[in-house]
């Protein structure tokens, strides 16, 4: 396949290309994603919102290199097209559930990356425990998993996914299963810890506001077969305080928005009804 | 285990034993159906020396046995899990192995191995081999895909996916297999023992039954039950302290 070089100077972190997944074969085909293009510029906060099944855990999966992209397209990271696998330990990735390990305490959790690759457990262990504090986890490094909340497991989750230093982070509806307040609290917290760490997220949400709140960018996944149809960079001033939402210029952009979603949860909704 | 939780595990058997040793007096059960506690303990005074070596000497064999069906069952378990020609090809062989009864297979053991220790511990191995091997199988298979593919995500190797998810996850499971099969290596050097031996608790209890001696029975079934639950105590003991936690 031919791809365009990337341009040496704002050269993206992350450039998916003409990016697709096909499941099955002839009739029975299912396209989960087709024709992505999109790319990331280090340092960038980008949402990506998408009704469910519009293919966006597949479209992760090969973000993270777990799935090979069909041939027709492909991911170049840091300026160099990506084999299937080679993505393996590049991406920081947190998957929708938490996976945290109920034989392991909170500490021995957050440090499962750093163990994959090699550090040893005292060195990652010390590493670890310099971040419970700013994670608000501090005092619970020796509780076991069954004994948190769903918001402080789904921060373990996060430590351990920053623990994991890679440019790239891709979260899958970090808050999706977490209440509205502590909901509102966690969105803040991470643009904090985002701002303090410098690194480059997708963030997927099925919540408008949320993507607004977060984003540099926010794009728009259609329902299968996956594929972005419409971006559009936010402009809202960072720090962003929860009273942003008030304000017009964030309804102007999620008036635009809801619109978008609204049509392509009405044709799933058609579909299903099939 | 709390002081509450042990007094609780002891108080129905304790209770047991006080039914036994005052219900069948008073009702005057004939002793051919159910003796009296009391000739029992007395029965088994009588000959404690040949008890105690007989419970030593069978209980060697089942540990033998069972360690033996440990490592391979454990490692049979995790190879049928992993490599699918494998279990195809083998596991039906497996399960009819198991349905050969024992006192058939026995024989060809003594054939082999003669009237030694290894003939006992081959037979008990035999018998717990199978349900650690099926249940370390069923506890790999529990891996949940997701966390293996995040450790994936990691860069793990298949290794490390394997030393740090699959095997702590499988655990729980393998330790159903290890508690199934630990009263079955106890019968296994039991029966083992019919084929010939000299000490030991099928020993004593096939002689016990070509004389008809109902009391020494019931001693011998009273002294292989309170092994198996010393043995049974010590792996739930393993359990609770190194495998505690549940799969959800």
């Amino acid at each position: 396949m031919s791809m365009m070089p990337a341009a040496p100077s704002g050269q993206p972190l992350i450039e998916l290309v003409n990016l697709s997944k096909r499941f099955g074969e002839g009739a029975n085909q299912v396209v989960a994603v087709k024709g992505v293009n999109m790319s990331l510029q280090k340092g960038e906060f980008v949402t990506l919102i998408g009704p469910s099944g519009s293919g966006k855990s597949t479209l992760f999966n090969m973000i993270a290199g777990l799935l090979p992209p069909d041939a027709d397209g492909g991911i170049v990271f840091a300026g160099r097209e990506q084999r299937h696998g080679e993505l393996l330990g590049k991406v920081s990735f947190m998957p929708q559930r938490d996976l945290l390990l109920p034989w392991r305490t909170v500490l021995d959790n957050a440090i499962v990356a750093l163990e994959v690759e090699g550090m040893r457990k005292k060195d990652a262990r010390d590493k670890a425990r310099a971040l419970f504090a700013e994670f608000g986890l501090a005092g619970f490094e020796g509780k076991y998993p069954h004994e948190l909340s769903g918001g402080m497991r789904q921060r373990v989750a996060l430590m351990r996914t920053f623990l994991f230093e890679r440019d790239l982070i891709l979260l899958d509806e970090p808050f999706g299963a977490l209440d509205a307040l502590t909901r509102s609290l966690m969105q803040r917290w991470l643009l904090d810890i985002w701002a303090h760490h410098k690194r480059t997220v997708l963030f997927i949400t099925h919540d408008i506001d949320e993507a607004i709140f977060m984003g540099d960018k926010v794009a728009v996944m259609s329902t299968r077969p996956g594929t972005i149809k419409y971006s559009e960079n936010i402009d809202l001033p960072r720090p962003r305080e929860a009273a942003v939402a008030t304000t017009p210029a964030f309804s102007a952009i999620k008036k635009r928005l809801l619109a978008v979603v609204e049509e392509e949860s009405l044709k799933s909704f058609e579909g299903s009804g099939k | 285990m709390t002081r509450k939780g042990l007094l609780k595990s002891i108080a129905a058997p304790l209770l047991l034993l006080l039914a036994w040793a005052t219900i069948v007096p008073a009702l005057a059960v004939p002793e051919r159906y159910l003796p009296a506690l009391g000739p029992i303990l007395q029965n088994a005074r009588a000959v404690s020396g040949e008890l105690l070596a007989s419970v030593a000497h069978t209980g060697w064999e089942a540990v033998l046995g069972f360690l033996l069906a440990i490592v391979f069952g454990v490692v049979w378990g995790i190879l049928f899990a992993k490599v699918g020609w494998l279990e195809r090809s083998l596991f039906p062989i497996f399960v009819a192995l198991q349905t050969i009864p024992v006192v058939a297979f026995g024989a060809i053991v003594v054939i082999w191995f003669g009237n030694t220790l290894m003939a006992k511990v081959f037979i008990s191995f035999f018998l717990a081999f199978f349900p650690i091997a099926v249940s370390t199988l069923h506890g790999m298979r529990m891996g949940d895909r997701q966390r293996i593919d995040l450790f994936r995500s990691f860069g793990a190797s298949q290794a490390k996916v394997f030393r740090l998810v699959e095997l702590p996850t499988a655990l729980p499971a393998i330790m159903v297999g290890l508690k199934t099969g630990l009263s079955l290596a106890l019968v296994g050097a039991i029966v083992g023992e019919w084929f010939g031996d000299t000490v030991g608790l099928g020993v004593m209890l096939l002689q016990a039954l070509y004389v008809e001696d109902v009391l020494r029975v019931w001693v011998l079934i009273i002294a292989t039950g309170l092994l198996g639950s010393l043995l049974y105590g010590l792996v739930s003991l393993c359990e609770r302290k190194f495998v505690w936690w549940r799969i959800e």
